[in-house]
């Protein structure tokens, strides 16, 4: 029976009684959406000793005091570049997704090869409480959630504070004026109200907003008031590009306070984060 | 809606298909460009080649007539449209008066040829920036530079490209009668102005001189090479220099 607002209402005749086709049917759809569910699950997978610290802690938490965010191959190349090249970081997780873009491996205890789209955890050898997550795959919307909920969920939320570093294009910044070349990339930030200190660059003015990762931590770090600042990247290149990674330069002033750094950068190490796409594209000389 | 069609301008007075083109421009490798007194230097920012391409096919630096050559920075496909058009002029203004173009006269052609390109129906223009050099035939030399605007203007020390702002400013800051006063001089100084921007030093520099009534002449790595270790040489003096001295 279809209604005026257009959904159809399955009706019961009170005439006979249910086929067992109709039954069959239901359970047809509903093993379907199962079976799409669990296809779009996320999954953490973490290495032994983390998963191992987490069974002996009561609350199958890890003690984290700060969460590194990176989403996006500018802001996990800035990651890999001038934090995560000191030999004091281990890997001690990834997270295994499915979705139409993010075509993860079919089984989840395999980790992602270098290189390839992942969200990978690492932890800082001398100060364990200190995570650094690098997000280069898609992570679709109805993932989001999940994501988080799981991520946090294994996070102690006392003295926990979170840095989300993220790449957006300048095409979707919207301001009344036009941008000049020079400005871009730029940064914006935003923060959780929990987070107290300042920011390092100007706010991101209305009517921009957040969108994927970023906005779904963020919007879990407000909810559950963790101080979280996040700094969004708007620039021009769609691959990893050296002067992108650059623009984090100041988040490396907040970073510089939990771990060594890497002092100073030869421009040679940063290269080889960036894709040399240009070899491939004869379209500019 | 108005960067849709070329030919339209929005109400503030923009082209934004003009302005984007020159977004282009920006996606393509630093060129410099300096007028010395007698000799004139084109350097560019060499592209990485992919393994199996044979790297003399991809060239930023070209010779428009023998007295006269231009480095772009921009879509490739485009310059060469451009290139091509500028070559056949050059020879076709031989033919008619007898004489070799003017540096003037050739850029005021090709920037002529991209004005017209920002004012017809269904065109877009061109998206590179072109940087001219060369000598008059009464040997003085000239340095030109056009935009997908079709502007052009004389310079005595330019750059397009990609870093453009960075080596403008280094050669504002350095550009000296004495910087210039030799040949070799003006050559380290178009090196240096590259080096400020490009990865990886000398191999990837690309370096064309032309000096009065003489053809344009490609600099050889090794000699590229060779410039660049005296610059670092000249540097580090530089540097001892200022280093406060010890008391004994």
């Amino acid at each position: 029976m279809a209604t005026f607002f257009g959904e159809v209402l399955s009706v019961y005749s009170r005439a006979v009684e249910e086929d067992d086709d109709d039954l069959d049917d239901e359970n047809e759809d509903e093993r379907i959406h199962r079976e799409i569910e669990e296809k779009r699950e996320v999954h953490i997978v973490w290495c032994p000793e983390v998963a191992q610290s987490l069974e002996d802690s009561g609350s199958n938490t890890l003690q984290c005091s700060d969460l590194i965010i990176a989403v996006g191959t500018n802001a996990a190349g800035f990651l890999s570049a001038y934090v995560l090249n000191t030999e004091s970081w281990d890997a001690v997780g990834h997270v295994s997704l499915w979705n139409e873009r993010s075509r993860g491996s079919s089984r989840q205890s395999i980790a992602p090869l270098p290189g390839e789209p992942a969200c990978l955890f690492y932890r800082h050898r001398d100060n364990p409480a200190v995570l650094v997550c690098q997000s280069t795959c898609y992570i679709a919307e109805d993932q989001l959630f999940q994501w988080t909920e799981k991520v946090f969920g294994c996070l102690q939320k006392r003295g926990l504070s979170v840095m989300v570093l993220s790449d957006s294009p300048v095409a979707e910044y919207k301001t009344p004026d036009y941008l000049y070349g020079s400005a871009v990339p730029f940064l914006r930030s935003l923060k959780s109200s929990a987070s107290k200190g300042q920011a390092l660059c100007p706010a991101l003015e209305q009517p921009n907003i957040l969108t994927g990762l970023p906005a779904a931590v963020l919007s879990h770090c407000q909810v559950h008031q963790i101080p979280a600042v996040l700094y969004q990247c708007y620039t021009d290149v769609i691959s990893p590009d050296s002067i992108t990674m650059e623009t984090y330069k100041p988040a490396l002033l907040c970073l510089s306070k939990l771990v060594k750094l890497e002092p100073c950068l030869s421009a040679d190490v940063l290269r080889k984060f960036a894709i040399i796409t240009e070899a491939q594209s004869n379209l500019y000389t | 809606i108005y960067d849709r069609a070329i030919t339209v301008f929005s109400p503030d007075g923009h082209l934004f298909q003009v302005e984007y083109a020159q977004e282009a421009v920006k996606k393509g490798s630093t060129a410099v460009g300096i007028r010395g007194k007698d000799i004139v230097v084109l350097g560019v920012e060499k592209k990485s080649v992919a393994k199996l391409q044979e790297e003399r096919t991809v060239r930023k630096i070209c010779a428009l007539d023998d007295h006269v050559c231009m480095a772009f920075a921009g879509l490739t496909a485009d310059a060469r449209i451009v290139i091509n058009r500028a070559r056949v002029e050059c020879q076709s203004h031989r033919l008619t008066v007898e004489d070799p173009v003017t540096v003037e006269y050739i850029t005021r052609h090709i920037a002529t040829l991209k004005q017209r390109y920002t004012q017809s129906n269904g065109r877009r223009p061109f998206g590179i920036s072109a940087l001219i050099v060369g000598f008059d035939n009464d040997g003085t030399p000239r340095l030109y530079q056009t935009d997908p605007s079709g502007t052009y203007h004389a310079w005595k020390a330019n750059s397009i490209g990609r870093s453009a702002k960075t080596v403008r400013e280094f050669l504002e800051k350095n550009y000296t009668d004495e910087a210039i006063a030799t040949d070799n001089e003006a050559i380290k100084l178009a090196i240096k102005a590259l080096l400020e921007v490009v990865q990886s030093g000398g191999k990837n520099i690309e370096l064309a001189v032309i000096r009065r009534n003489q053809p344009l002449k490609l600099l050889e790595s090794k000699e590229i090479e060779t410039l660049v270790a005296e610059i670092e040489k000249e540097k580090e003096e530089e540097a001892e220099k200022k280093k406060p001295k010890k008391s004994t």
